[in-house]
C-alpha cells in the first residue's frame, strides 16, 4: 500500500485533487461535512421520492392514489433531491479524486446510477407515457411494474454502493 | 417479467459488494485486542477530510497513522498546525487487519496534549 500522503495518479486526477477547491474542502472544517450533509439530503429526497413511486408502479397499495397525480407529487421531489446531490457529489469528488477513480464501489456506483437514469428514460418514453389512462383499481402494465421493479433495486444498489466507498 | 427478478439481482449484487468491507473506515478493519503504542517522529501530516492522516516514523519503520475528521481534532484541542514534520508525538492505537504499516489510532500525545479520538 501506497502511504506517502500527496496523490498520485493520472495528471488530471491529481490536478483536480490539488486544485485551490479540492484542498480547501479538505482542510474545512466545517465546509466539508456541510457538502456531506447536503449530499445526504439530496439523495435522501431523490431515492426516498423515486421509491415511493417505484412501489406505486409496482401495484403495491395501486387503488390508493392515481399514477399521474402521485408522479406530479413526487418527481419534482426526486429532482430536487438530484440537483443537490450532483454538485455536492462532484465537490466531494475533487476532495479524493486519485483514490475514487480506482474505487470499485465508486465505479459500480457510477454505472447503477447510469443505469437507472436510462431506465428513468425507457420509463417515461414507454410504459409511462399514458399514466393518467391507467385505472386506478388495475395494477399498472408490465413495462410499468417492471421499470418500477428495476428502478427500486437500481437505486438501492447505488446508495449501497455509496456507502461503501468508504469501506473499499 | 415479475418484480422479483431484479430484486433478487440487487440482493446478489448488494452481498458480492459487501463482503471486502473491511479496510479503512469504523473500526472493524483493526486487530482490536493487539493495542500497540508508539513513540516516533513526525514524517508528513495531511490534516484533511475525511481523517486527517500522519506517517510516524517509529519503532524501525514508517506507520501510516489514521486519526480523526479535522473538526474533531480542533474541537478536542488539536486544531491544524498543531502537530507538525520533525515533532514527536505518540500515538496509542490498532494495527490494520489487512496492512502491517497502519495504524488507526485511539489517542494521540503531544508535548502539551493527550487528545481521544473516537
Amino acid at each position: 500500500m501506497d502511504h506517502d500522503l500527496a496523490p498520485t495518479g493520472p495528471g488530471w486526477l491529481v490536478a483536480l485533487e490539488t486544485s485551490g477547491l479540492g484542498e480547501s474542502l479538505r482542510q474545512s472544517v466545517w465546509l466539508y461535512p456541510l457538502v456531506e450533509i447536503t449530499h445526504i439530503l439530496g439523495f435522501a429526497l431523490l431515492v426516498g421520492a423515486i421509491l415511493a413511486f417505484d412501489l406505486r408502479l409496482m401495484g403495491i397499495r395501486a387503488p390508493l392514489l392515481p399514477a399521474d397525480a402521485l408522479a406530479r407529487l413526487l418527481l419534482p421531489v426526486a429532482v430536487t433531491g438530484f440537483a443537490l446531490a450532483i454538485p455536492t457529489g462532484l465537490l466531494l469528488f475533487t476532495t479524493e479524486a486519485t483514490a475514487l477513480a480506482g474505487n470499485p464501489a465508486f465505479l459500480a456506483k457510477l454505472a447503477l446510477i447510469g443505469l437507472a437514469l436510462l431506465n428513468i428514460l425507457a420509463f417515461h418514453r414507454l410504459a409511462g407515457r399514458r399514466m393518467a389512462d391507467w385505472s386506478l383499481s388495475d395494477r399498472p402494465p408490465p413495462g410499468a411494474r417492471f421499470a418500477g421493479a428495476a428502478s427500486l433495486a437500481l437505486w438501492v444498489g447505488v446508495l449501497a454502493c455509496g456507502r461503501l466507498i468508504a469501506y473499499l | 417479467m415479475t418484480p422479483a427478478r431484479p430484486l433478487a439481482l440487487a440482493a446478489l449484487l448488494s452481498a458480492s459488494l459487501a463482503w471486502p468491507a473491511a479496510a479503512h473506515h469504523g473500526w472493524g478493519g483493526y486487530e482490536s485486542d493487539k493495542e500497540m503504542t508508539l513513540t516516533g517522529t513526525v514524517q508528513q501530516i495531511a490534516f484533511n477530510n475525511p481523517h486527517a492522516m500522519l506517517n510516524l516514523q517509529a519503532d524501525g519503520k514508517v506507520w501510516h497513522v489514521v486519526l480523526a475528521p479535522p473538526s474533531r481534532m480542533s474541537t478536542r484541542g488539536l486544531p491544524a498546525d498543531s502537530i507538525k514534520p520533525g515533532q514527536t508525538v505518540t500515538v496509542v492505537g490498532y494495527p490494520a487487519k489487512s496492512d502491517p504499516a497502519e495504524l488507526r489510532a485511539e489517542r494521540i500525545t503531544t508535548a502539551d496534549k493527550t487528545i481521544e479520538l473516537r
